[in-house]
């Protein structure tokens, strides 16, 4: 279960990202983050995993306080988190085979990993991460060579490397097209049925955030203004949400 | 356009142009332009440019043919026995004389119609004295006459007289100036390349300190980020030529000194360059891999360092073909390489070499030119 007690985020330059959130995620859910660019959906995601440090409020993962986590506990943590991102983020001059690796680097000594020297065992569960999404037979091309959907299928095998517990993923298709994007996001959605995991995955589209997550929460300006059931967003709430001259569009 | 709005924009204009012409007066009289000279002179240069199209490269071998026999100079003993030879023969009228007095030297058998000279070799001193020159016959036999010069008197003693012929023969080879080139400019090439070296590994570590998104954002940081960039924008307005002239007097001339000179001066332009690439690198798979539980190591390997190998490296072979053009100049205060011979030819107005060196000089910076350029391309 991982609780957000009163999460509070205010950058160097004064921007209150967030504000007081709070919420609950039990094991197992598939919740969507949804809300304005700009309204803190990536502040949240990253304060999680503290890639951004929270200026106040707890983050506690199964009674483990990930805030008051230090350095080398921060990193056993974070391996049991997989993240995936908008922009893929990929070492775009590695080969996808190597991208996929460097998921297991927290399970690996420093100098293993400097001179390459992955295990076998990493290397195999690598190939085979690479054959359930799909793209086995890329995996010697560069990272930069691949289509955009083809890049965040890198990423998940990525993220499944670390065999974690729990996923975030960063607007994970708002960069793909509609087909692709559905392609991936039944990719998320197998690691959340199949295997278990529990996702945190923010989306721009709420025809999407309808049809995979369990769950919605929704973020204005850096506070919690939604949270509960997809189908209790009828078009007052979405109003709340979105703000008065919004219309929704589909996404099929 | 209303009317007002074009009087505005074109008084504006009119302002500027009233400004501009003042100025360029002054600068034209400042810099002494005068094209007069420029068309006067030209007759002057023209020695001068018609050398430089024709630069030495080639030159036959030079063969030397010596033939010696001796004398006994003052003459109070008795008189030596010419050495036995084969080959081309030389006779004198005596073998035993004194001061002044006149001597006749004739050979046989020699190359024809060739240049040659005699030497004296005076017992007891080194080196060797220059005398009557003279030019074989279509027969190869030469006549030649000479007086003794005192300082054999002075000496005494059996004196040997070297009768010398010279010619150019066989095939066209490397002139000496040509070899003098390449093996210099192989020098300067070699020259740039430790200065592109010790200024690169130095610079790198210091380029992380130069880089806004490495260093962290506290006093400390900052402090020390802004110490480097401004050391690096210093060092950089620094004249190359300026900083060997330094280093001349400090570890004396030579190649050395170049070397120094171009490593600072490497170290902050490369420096800066490398900050600068540092600073735009994509944060995102540095993110991406921080997240997966890497500790600081594996995320400069795995994160960092992909993203910056290319545009480090393309730099750098940029600045070995920029030092390569400067060490060429350096060389004239002092700092080794082809700037020196190239200077030295200048003085010695010896513009067929002059015109050698500098053509060396274009052929091997537009060849690293392009060089560095096909490595850049493919780095991308
Ligand atoms: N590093 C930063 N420094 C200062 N302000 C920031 C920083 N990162 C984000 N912000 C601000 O914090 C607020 C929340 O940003 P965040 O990126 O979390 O929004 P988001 O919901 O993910 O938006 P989007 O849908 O565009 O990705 C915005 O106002 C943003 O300008
Ligand atoms: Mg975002």
């Amino acid at each position: 279960m991982l609780e957000i007690k009163e999460l509070t985020k205010v950058y160097d330059d004064g921007t209150v990202a967030l504000k007081n959130v709070s919420f609950t995620v039990p094991d197992g859910e598939f919740l969507v983050i949804i809300g304005l660019s700009g309204s803190g959906k990536s502040t949240l995601l990253r304060c999680i995993n503290r890639l951004i440090e929270p200026t106040s409020g707890q983050i506690i993962w199964d009674g483990v306080d990930i805030t008051a986590a230090g350095q080398e506990d921060l990193r056993r943590i974070r391996r049991q988190i997989g993240m995936i991102f908008q922009q893929f983020n990929l070492v775009k001059r590695h080969t996808v085979l190597t991208n996929v690796l460097t998921g297991r680097l927290g399970y690996t000594s420093t100098w293993r990993s400097l001179l390459g020297l992955w295990s076998r065992d990493d290397r195999e569960r690598a190939l085979r991460n690479l054959e359930l999404v799909g793209i086995a037979d890329k995996a010697h091309n560069r990272a930069d060579e691949l289509s955009g959907g083809q890049q965040q299928r890198v990423g998940i095998a990525r993220a499944l490397m670390q065999a974690p517990r729990l996923l975030l993923a960063d607007e994970p298709v708002a960069s793909l097209d509609p087909a692709t994007s559905h392609s991936v996001m039944k990719y998320i959605e197998w690691m959340n049925r199949e295997r278990g995991l529990t996702v945190l995955c923010s989306l721009h589209f709420l025809s999407l955030a309808r049809r995979y997550g369990t769950r919605i929460i929704a973020l204005r300006a850096g506070e919690l203004v939604f949270d509960g059931r997809p189908e209790e967003i009828d078009d007052r709430r979405f109003k709340e949400i979105y703000g008065e001259d919004a219309i929704e569009v589909e996404i099929r | 356009m209303s009317e007002r709005s074009f009087y505005v924009r074109w008084g504006r204009y009119l302002v500027l142009i009233a400004l501009a012409i003042p100025l360029y007066i002054w600068s034209w009289r400042t810099a002494d332009i005068n094209l007069i000279d420029l068309v006067q002179g030209a007759p002057k240069a023209r020695p001068i440019i018609s050398d430089l199209v024709r630069p030495s490269l080639l030159a036959r071998e030079r063969v030397t043919l010596s033939v010696s026999t001796v004398v006994r100079v003052p003459c109070d003993g008795p008189a030596p026995e010419p050495p036995a030879a084969e080959g081309p023969t030389v006779s004198l009228s005596a073998t035993c004389l004194n001061a002044r007095d006149p001597l006749v030297v004739s050979g046989s058998g020699f190359r024809p119609n060739t240049p040659g000279r005699l030497y004296w070799r005076v017992a007891g001193l080194e080196g060797r004295l220059r005398d009557e020159p003279f030019e074989t016959d279509a027969q190869g036999r030469f006549t030649v006459q000479t007086d003794i010069p005192p300082l054999l008197a002075q000496q005494g003693g059996v004196h040997a007289l070297d009768v010398e012929l010279k010619w150019e023969a066989g095939t066209l080879r490397p002139s000496e100036t040509l070899r003098t080139t390449v093996d210099k400019m192989i020098e300067t090439v070699f020259l740039a390349l430790m200065a592109t070296t010790f200024g690169g590994l130095v610079a790198v570590p210091l380029s992380f300190l130069g880089a806004r998104n490495i260093m962290p954002a506290t006093l400390w940081g900052n402090t020390l980020y802004v110490a480097v960039r401004s050391f690096f924008n210093t060092a950089r307005s620094i004249e190359p030529l300026i900083l060997a002239t330094i280093f001349a007097i400090w570890v004396g001339f030579g190649p050395f000194a170049g070397v120094l000179a171009l490593s600072v001066h490497t170290i902050a332009s490369l420096g800066k360059l490398y900050s600068e690439a540092a600073e735009n690198i994509d944060p995102g798979p540095i993110e991406a891999i921080r997240s997966t539980g890497a500790n600081e190591w594996q995320v400069i390997w795995y994160g960092v360092v992909p993203q910056i190998v290319p545009p480090y490296v393309s730099f750098t072979v940029y600045h070995w073909d920029i030092n390569v053009r400067m060490s060429t100049i350096i060389g004239f205060v002092g700092g080794g390489g082809i700037g020196l011979e190239l200077q030295r030819w200048i003085n010695q107005l010896q513009w067929n070499s002059a015109a050698t060196a500098v053509w060396a000089i274009v052929l091997v910076v537009s060849a690293m030119d392009y060089a560095s350029a096909i490595v850049r391309e493919r780095l991308v």
